[in-house]
């Protein structure tokens, strides 16, 4: 299962190099994930927000300590770049890695990703952090990290976490892969494997 | 120009929650979705990565973290920040609606191209309506594993 993940996730790194070259792309270290929609490198220096705070005011401890939609207020032009992606390939957010950040200046290096008939503006994809005043640069790959030791039941358990997340494998027992139910499921396996 | 916008961010970056607002009341339609899987075609076409076909994988997008969208029938995408008054929302919150068809009150924050939603209330659930897995079968290929396909 994991080397079928690699595989597909290897494939659409390699798929097609369709670099761009964004207004924010000088010194970018990026270089995988090349098939991405609208790719485009990006290293700017920040501001790390909870969007929920920075929108409404309504902010909470540490910006949600991981459970809340994070941004980079971006200084060079004031704008909220919302971070939806860490580096990892195994379907994380960026929200545990940034969360440490909470409302400190970081320089951060990724990728803005979106085709514009499809989004109106670019998300953002961290892949490292860089503290103001530090040249340590930390990887985004806290996720499984965290999730491993929030799930000590499930860690250790062979093949990805996705594969034994107890919430996710709660709804799957409730609503089936498709989400239309057991008898959908059987249909759609019977008829498609 | 960056100059100037440097200076405007710093005043900004003082004062904090200078930018918050008020927020639009609006009436949302529409499918829950997995938006970095839609915006970014990492698993392909967006017409794939939606409905059925694409609902395991939401689940794993949603439980890792990724901004759970509602794509409105205009193809609008509202990135949801709150739910029905609980704004953890990165995480297992929004699992039991993953690519639900629902109807929600709640208020519209823009910035700098994104729609921003709070919804306060979900009036109607429709379920999932968008069989996508009459085309596509499951996206990724990989979603239910061999132990249940038999393969």
């Amino acid at each position: 299962m994991l080397r079928l993940l690699i595989g597909a996730v290897l494939a659409a790194v390699m798929a097609v190099p369709a670099a761009a070259e964004g207004e924010f792309a000088e010194g970018s270290q990026v270089t995988g994930w090349k098939n991405l929609a609208g790719r485009e490198n990006a290293l700017f220096k920040a501001k790390v927000v909870d969007v929920l705070c920075e929108l409404t005011g309504e902010c909470a401890e540490k910006c949600g300590a991981g459970n809340r939609h994070m941004g980079l207020v971006r200084e060079a032009d004031g704008k909220l770049i919302l971070a939806a992606k860490n580096s990892q390939a195994s379907f994380n957010g960026a929200t545990v890695d940034l969360a440490p950040y909470c409302g400190q200046n970081v320089t951060v290096d990724g990728l803005l990703v979106g085709d514009p008939a499809v989004a109106p503006t670019k998300v953002y994809q961290v892949f490292a952090v860089q503290r103001e005043g530090s040249d340590k640069w930390a990887k985004t790959k806290r996720w499984t990290r965290t999730w491993k030791r929030n799930n000590p039941e499930a860690d250790g358990k062979k093949g990805p976490w996705f594969r034994h997340d107890p919430a996710v494998a709660a709804e799957i027992g409730r609503r089936g892969w498709l989400g239309l139910g057991a008898e959908a499921d059987k249909t759609f396996i019977e008829e498609f494997y | 120009m960056r100059t100037l916008f440097t200076a405007a961010a710093m005043v900004l970056g003082v004062f904090g929650t200078a930018l918050a607002t008020e927020g639009e009341r609006v009436q949302v339609k529409g499918e829950i979705i997995d938006t970095w899987c839609y915006f970014s075609g990492v698993m392909g076409a967006p017409e794939s990565v939606v409905g059925s076909a694409h609902h395991t994988c939401a689940l794993w997008c949603a439980a890792g973290g990724i901004p759970v969208g509602v794509l409105a029938e205009d193809g609008t995408v509202y990135m949801v920040l709150k739910w029905e008054g609980d704004g953890d929302v990165a995480g297992n919150t929004l699992l039991s609606v993953q690519s639900d068809v629902i109807e929600a009150d709640g208020i519209l924050h823009k910035r700098d191209g994104i729609n921003y939603l709070i919804v306060e209330e979900v009036v109607a659930n429709n379920g999932i309506t968008n069989l996508t897995h009459e085309d596509f079968g499951v996206v990724p290929g990989f979603a239910i594993p061999k132990s249940v396909t038999g393969e």
